[in-house]
């Protein structure tokens, strides 16, 4: 079973025709997709910098992390679930395009890094500092989810 | 009035037909770039602003005193401010003629009015008595109305900034 | 979890906002929801006007029909940037140009096309679609699903 195959399939789907004859539905999950990325970036922004020691909060940056997780898991999901739609709206149209396969890569390694290496890292025990590998972590987050955004905008641009 | 053409379309029309509008409307890359900055740096600062709400209305943070949020988050919000008025601006310089008729792009600064009046009105009243509910849960009524307030405002802000495309 | 369920009702009213808010609009800029991606057109006409605009190109050509009849037909093409790094340039086409352009009609059977192919003046074949819109620049390696536009009057 191919990965083609698999597109094929989706694109031979009730869903995907009932998705691109509709008059909103793309409109609606686009919309969906916006304010998932707001969630999700704000969420990781705000981490980020506080890991960076660019913003100054009370609390210890593991327990931030820990408070804006599920702020950011929320905004992925819609992110997910809208962009599966999204592909279904025509998913042969997607299959070829070099930006939303880079898109779906670092989405992958994005994800894992996120919510593994950069919650450890993040999670140091209170009154320690070991502030290299924290800023090192939340710039590779930072950059990771900027790709992503970026290879997204890509798809409809390049 | 010249022939009867409202001063503001005159307006629009004369901004489309400058050449900045014009180098931008017509390139290979720049309106891409100022779109994509424009949709990206969204989540600095609508997610900045987010968070702050969030907070208010006792969902995340809530250790941290109310104060502390808003005093550490909003420089970002203002840096996030600063390049979304830009881009936009840019934007809206590239198509200004077209922008005068469009529906979702009126509304749009509507809203953002609305969304600032929103913000103004809250740091101006409930915030300077932050002192009196910093560290205390739930929040005043007003403080989360005025969160409640401000995810709505920011979320139809958004809505309506994806629709212009519609109304091309 | 309290809070977990708070964040959900906002992603909830935050989805239920969009939905509220975005049926108003016709969703006319997703190609699925405009072209209809199964009516596969040629038309073949005398450019009278070009918009080499961004996000999209409009150029607008004089189609002589079979009944002696010319009608006016737009297509919409990606912007300046995508068309030409595909080839297609600014100084390659004037007005009173002949083109022929492959693309796919309009839902509402207006005279509007996607445009996927153009075939210039000098002969060279481009992709002149927008990036995602399902033209050649989008096709799978395996083109089995590819059929042969229809000519059309």
């Amino acid at each position: 079973m191919s990965l083609l195959s698999v597109f094929r399939w989706l694109a031979d789907s009730q869903l995907s025709t009932a998705i691109a004859n509709s008059h909103y539905a793309f409109a609606v999950i686009e919309m969906v997709h916006l304010m998932g990325l707001t969630l999700l970036g704000g969420a990781v922004i705000v981490t980020d910098l506080t890991a960076l020691g660019l913003i100054s909060l009370k609390q210890e940056i593991g327990e931030i992390q820990r408070d804006l997780s599920p702020v950011a898991a929320v905004g992925l999901a819609m992110l997910l679930i809208s962009g599966f739609f999204m592909l279904a709206d025509g998913p042969l149209r997607y299959y070829g395009n070099a930006a939303f396969r880079l898109k779906m890569l670092l989405l992958v390694v994005a994800a894992l890094f996120y919510f593994s290496v950069h919650r450890r890292a993040l999670s140091v025990a209170p009154g320690a500092r070991p502030r290299g590998k924290i800023r090192l972590a939340a710039l590779t987050s930072l950059t990771l989810w900027f790709g992503v955004a970026l290879a997204g905008r890509a798809i409809g641009v390049l | 009035m010249a022939g009867g053409v409202p001063l503001l379309l005159e307006w629009c029309n004369r901004i489309s037909a400058t050449s900045l509008s014009t180098v931008i409307r017509e390139s290979d890359w720049w309106f891409n770039i100022i779109e994509t900055v424009h949709v990206i740096f969204t989540t600095l600062m609508v997610g900045t602003i987010l968070v702050v709400d969030l907070r208010l209305l006792g969902i995340v943070l809530c250790r941290e005193p109310a104060s502390r949020v808003v005093q550490a988050v909003v420089p970002w919000t203002w840096a996030g401010l600063a390049i979304m008025g830009t881009s936009g601006l840019l934007l809206f310089i590239s198509e200004a003629a077209q922008a005068y008729d469009n529906v979702a792009f009126r509304i749009k600064l509507v809203l953002l009015l609305a969304a600032g009046v929103n913000a103004l009105l809250f740091h101006t009243t409930i915030y300077r008595a932050v002192g009196e509910w910093d560290t205390r849960l739930p929040t005043p009524g007003r403080a989360r109305t005025a969160g409640a307030l401000s995810v709505a405002l920011w979320t139809a802000v958004i809505v309506c900034g994806r629709t212009i495309a519609y109304f091309h | 979890m309290k809070r977990m369920i708070s964040l959900v009702t906002i992603a909830l009213s935050l989805t239920g906002a969009s939905l509220a808010l975005s049926s108003a609009a016709h969703a006319h800029h997703s190609f699925s929801a405009e072209f209809d991606g199964t009516k596969p057109v040629r038309i073949t006409g005398t450019l009278s006007r070009i918009e080499w605009t961004n996000p999209h190109s409009y150029f607008y050509l004089q189609v002589l029909g079979r009944n002696g009849q010319v009608t006016t037909w737009a297509c919409e093409g990606g912007g300046p940037g995508a068309l030409s790094r595909r080839g297609f340039k600014r100084g390659d086409v004037k007005l009173g140009d002949t083109l022929v352009v492959d693309g796919y009609l309009a839902k509402d059977g207006s005279h509007f096309l996607d445009a996927q192919r153009v075939k210039l003046p000098d002969g060279r074949i481009v992709a002149g679609g927008s990036p995602g819109d399902g033209g050649p620049q989008d096709k799978p390696r395996d083109n089995s699903a590819a059929s042969a536009p229809s000519s059309t009057d």
